[in-house]
């Protein structure tokens, strides 16, 4: 018990350094999602794309934070490539991620020419705030924090905004939205697009942060990400738009920290997909279980994205 | 401020049950016009509201609104002439939102949402005047989400975010017909108000015949996509709910004789 324990705290750097990363991540699900209405799943694609693009970038010697902003526009590219297979040809949401995802494995692998490049020489993002030798994590701790912060404050400010909020209102009454004389269409291509872009620079801090790329580094990650998401909202509501900013960052604190204190218990890294999986389809199916046991009837035609 | 001509909408064409919807439909309101809209089910009402909002592209034919020829423009550009009120309560407001944010929206209907704070104190304070007029308590709740409120209540935001920034064309499809007796004549009796004050063009579509001899200046009947009847003037101020339904029970009577 004693060890598990200091062997958990040993890891909380680390894993709040990893958690903030991936933060960026999980408000690449939330905003489609939660603001548009949109189930997308093309993060899981577009976080691989921004690591490959962004190692590419810095192998061919341009700087890290050039690289994360690369990464950061063609990580947009793939979401605007789902909202178009999904506005033009009338293709789910679900498939149209699924379809750009599976092209991006190839895109990817093309990218990099091989599955795996690691990235030791190249100067990270990180090594700009070094505190002195052995503060890996405090820096990453800290850039990545103020990155966080940064993107909360303009994301809180941007949907408060009357585009902003013209943008919420496509994703809660599209019909309404467009007699109001908002262009549906455009929403959803910036939305998704910057979504998918959040995905994307995610990715390109995760290779500078680990020193090496993955085409596969994207396998399981919508699922840590909705997990995330849901303790996110389950401690901070969903009233009001800073809670629902708010939610994927703190969500995703809060879900790395048990996840280490899982492992740190002893379970085994292959078993946690099975944990997560269903702690996820609990949060999705508490509301409904809920209800069924307050005995009402719910409507057959009503199924959950 | 409306000129429709020959406006046509087939649905379902080259097939068994193929339904003319708008059958060379002809008329034009003139500005202030208040015209209810009455016909049988089926008749092509809601049909013709659709075409005229943009939610239904014709056939062929035009639409012109306040001058603009705006047959093949999508709905959110015509929402700088059209506004319109919904039978259900849940199509006109965004029920995540609050009754602030809903209202933006309305205001920023014939204008382009920029990239500026959206509630200021400034509208939040015109919106709650605006609100206190329908005396529903509303005026204390800007911040309440709109999914809260009862459908009575959202049906009376829905006609106050209508009505604002006066559009050159209002469009109410039985938009108390889902509300219970007393709630309806709350909002018909705003809606009243607000047309008569605002001076707005209105077509309204109701089956009370009552409501098309009480109130407006024009009737329309509809029937099978065409205009059938357009009372105006004398003859609308003398007509009677006796002499509207005549007109529905010949066409009954040649219905009867299979005619
Ligand atoms: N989207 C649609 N697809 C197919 N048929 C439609 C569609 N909308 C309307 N129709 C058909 O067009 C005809 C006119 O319908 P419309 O809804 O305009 O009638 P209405 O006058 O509004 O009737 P009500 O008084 O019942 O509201 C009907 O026969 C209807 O079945
Ligand atoms: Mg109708």
């Amino acid at each position: 018990m004693e060890e598990m324990f200091s062997i958990f705290v040993s890891m909380v750097p680390v894993t709040l350094a990893q958690s903030l990363i991936l933060s960026f991540a999980v408000l690449a699900v939330m905003i489609p999602f939660r603001i548009l209405a949109f189930a997308d799943l093309t993060a899981e694609g577009a976080y691989p794309l921004g690591g490959a693009a962004c190692a590419v970038a810095m192998l061919a010697g341009i700087p890290a934070y050039l690289a994360v902003l690369i990464a950061f526009a063609v990580g947009t590219l793939a979401g605007l490539a789902t909202a178009f297979i999904h506005l033009k040809f009338r293709i789910h949401t679900l498939l149209a991620g699924i379809l750009v995802t599976t092209m991006l494995y190839s895109i990817n692998l093309r990218l990099l020419g091989r599955p795996n490049v690691p990235l030791f020489r190249e100067t990270k993002l990180f090594d700009y705030v070094s505190f002195g030798p052995q503060t890996a994590n405090l820096s990453r701790i800290v850039l990545v924090g103020v990155l966080v912060v940064l993107v909360l404050i303009a994301l809180s400010y941007w949907f408060r905004t009357e585009r902003g909020i013209a943008m919420r209102a496509v994703g809660d009454n599209p019909d309404m939205a467009e007699a109001q004389g908002n262009n549906v269409n455009r929403a959803i291509y910036l939305g998704v697009g910057t979504a998918s872009g959040f995905a994307a620079f995610c990715g390109s801090l995760m290779v500078q942060s680990q020193s090496f790329v993955d085409v596969n580094m994207g396998l399981g990650l919508l699922i840590n990400a909705l997990a995330a998401l849901m303790i996110g909202e389950t401690i901070l509501g969903r009233r009001s738009i800073g809670r629902q900013l708010a939610a994927p960052f703190l969500g995703s604190i809060i879900y790395y920290q048990l996840i280490s204190l899982c492992l740190a218990a002893g379970l085994a890294p292959s078993d946690l997909k099975i944990a997560t999986g269903a702690f996820v389809l609990l949060m999705l199916g508490l509301p409904i279980l809920r209800k069924q046991g307050r005995g009402e009837r719910l409507a057959a035609d009503k199924v959950r994205e | 401020m409306l000129r429709i001509e020959n406006a046509r909408r087939t649905f379902f064409a080259g097939t068994p049950d193929e339904k003319v919807a708008l059958d060379g439909l002809t008329f034009s309101l003139d500005r202030g016009d208040f015209a209810i809209v009455i016909g049988s089910n089926g008749a092509g009402k809601s049909t013709m509201l659709n075409a005229i909002s943009g939610a239904l592209m014709l056939d062929s034919g035009t639409i012109e609104i306040a001058g603009d020829n705006v047959t093949r423009m999508p709905v959110h550009q015509r929402a700088r002439h059209v506004a319109r009120v919904f039978q259900d309560p849940m199509k006109g407001t965004a029920a995540g939102m609050t009754i602030a944010e809903n209202m933006l929206l309305a205001e920023l209907r014939q204008s382009r949402a920029r990239l500026r704070p959206g509630l200021t104190t400034a509208r939040k304070a015109r919106y709650r005047e605006q609100l206190s007029y329908l005396k529903l308590g509303l005026e204390d709740r800007l911040d309440t989400q709109v999914s809260l409120l009862s459908g009575g209540q959202r049906q009376s935001l829905s006609l106050i975010m209508a009505v604002m920034g006066e559009p050159d064309l209002l469009l109410l499809d039985e938009h108390t017909a889902a509300l219970d007796p007393r709630t309806a004549a709350l909002v018909l009796g705003a809606t009243l108000r607000a047309v008569e004050a605002l001076k707005l063009t209105t077509l309204m579509v109701s089956h009370n015949m009552q409501h098309a001899v009480d109130y407006g200046n024009r009737i329309l009947m509809l029937d099978h996509g065409k205009l059938k009847l357009d009372i105006t003037g004398d003859e609308k101020r003398a007509s009677t709910v006796a002499s509207l339904t005549d007109h529905f029970s010949v066409k009954t009577d040649r219905m009867l004789l299979g005619g």
